[in-house]
């Protein structure tokens, strides 16, 4: 039983991994299918966009937490970087349309949002579920103190 | 030059303002900016607030997103709320709640998901039901169904694999995934009021893949700010080596030793 639970998160990685899989294959069959090269460009765009946004949070985080001990120029200075990179590479994908920037950051917002909701409920379920176990009480709990008076009888 | 109807102003001016107060509220209990952590987190409320008030769905896709998080937050809120009841009302000994309240809390989680089903067969309102409005709904949608079905599945299995007769929380996760993956699967195939099946075939092939890539994204960004402060640290002097205490300073310590312990001897 224990060298089973060592290894749950194998099939259960497997298990959701198929299931991402099944759900874009009904779709790619209902759809009539998709360019591959069109789903890249939309993940790169993804990726790059919440890599600038995600880096430009942190930073203000960063700023609006700064304080006399904190090593505060790689941190700044390393996440302005990192931040203006990113921004400027979606910028670019987009062909310098900020309209089209802002857009796409609505839309990350939207999908962020969606995605905590879902797991949110599934999580909160689940502890809804879990602490509501009935278990058989401890008969150790039920015996009175004896307050260190003890006697024994010892058989023959 | 401060119109709060600009997109700028009213939506991502807030949105900074909010990481800037989180950072506020991280700092010391005594430091000023503790305080002023409050201020601008409401401050920024009512930015966003008044940007929804003055500006309309098809304005813009920052007042669409707002639309579909207006249109969203009452099933989410049933739902948060409902599991918050139905855990504080059970048999554990943190549930402070009448145990009568337990079914009433499973009833809304439930009622909120059915709610969210019941928004794909109705007509959506007009503010997220074209343009836009219409694909950031229809990518929540999509997000929300795909990651209720994944992650349903995986604390589903993650109960089965840890034994224990689990089986009913198994068996309502799994009804959460079936659920979850009909609704899916009858969007995809039939579409919905309002938004054929093709163009949640659309959604699905340029946003959720958008997204997918915005969530990796994401993590590699918090993981470069950990390498950040990682090299940071790594690169700082050691401390200087403290001076040993002076005569006087030896003195003050011996005398407060001297006085605790005359202290306990006389406490025994």
């Amino acid at each position: 039983m224990t060298e089973q639970r060592e290894s749950w998160w194998g099939p259960i990685a497997l298990l959701m991994l198929l299931l991402a899989f099944s759900m874009d294959l009904l779709v790619w069959q209902l759809s009539g299918g998709v360019e591959l090269s069109s789903i890249v460009e939309r993940m790169l765009l993804g990726f790059t966009l919440a890599f600038g946004i995600t880096s430009f949070a942190l930073l203000l985080i960063s700023i609006g937490a700064l304080h006399q001990h904190v090593r505060w120029k790689e941190q700044v200075v390393g996440l302005f970087l990192l931040a203006g990179l990113g921004l400027s590479l979606s910028n670019w994908q987009m062909a310098g349309s900020l309209e089209s920037l802002r857009s796409e950051g609505v839309m990350l917002f939207s999908g962020m949002t969606a995605m905590l909701a879902a797991i949110g409920l599934v999580f909160g379920l689940l502890l809804a579920l879990v602490t509501g176990r009935e278990h058989v009480r401890d008969p150790l709990l039920d015996l009175d103190s004896t307050g260190g008076d003890v006697s024994l009888e010892l058989d023959d | 030059m401060w119109n709060v109807s600009d997109p700028w102003i009213g939506f991502w001016l807030p949105l900074a303002l909010l990481c800037l107060a989180t950072g506020f509220w991280l700092t010391d209990r005594k430091d000023s900016r503790r305080r002023l952590s409050t201020v601008t987190f409401f401050a920024s409320m009512v930015i966003i607030v008044l940007f929804g008030t003055r500006t309309r769905g098809g304005d813009s896709s920052e007042t669409a997103l707002l639309a579909v998080l207006l249109h969203m937050i009452v099933p989410v809120s049933l739902m948060a709320i409902g599991t918050l009841i139905a855990t504080f009302s059970g048999p554990s000994p943190v549930g402070p709640l009448p145990r009568g309240l337990r079914p009433l809390g499973f009833l809304m989680a439930i009622g909120g998901l059915l709610w969210i089903g019941l928004m794909l067969i109705s007509e959506p309102p007009d503010a997220i039901a074209n343009g836009i409005g219409e694909t950031i709904w229809g990518a929540w949608v999509n997000v929300f169904l795909s990651i209720l079905v994944l992650v349903a599945a995986l604390a589903g299995s993650f109960c089965i694999m840890m034994g224990e007769e689990r089986n009913k929380e198994a068996s309502t996760l799994a009804i959460l995934t079936i659920a979850g993956g009909w609704m899916f699967y009858e969007i995809m195939q039939n579409g919905s009021e309002g938004l054929e099946a093709s163009g949640w075939h659309q959604i699905h092939w340029e946003q959720m893949m958008f997204l997918i890539g915005g969530l990796l994204g994401s993590v590699t960004a918090v993981l470069a700010f950990i390498a950040l402060v990682y090299m940071a640290e790594k690169r700082a002097p050691d401390p200087d080596v403290i001076a040993p205490l002076t005569e006087e300073e030896k003195a003050v310590v011996d005398a407060v030793l001297r006085l605790n312990l005359e202290l306990e001897g006389a406490d025994e």
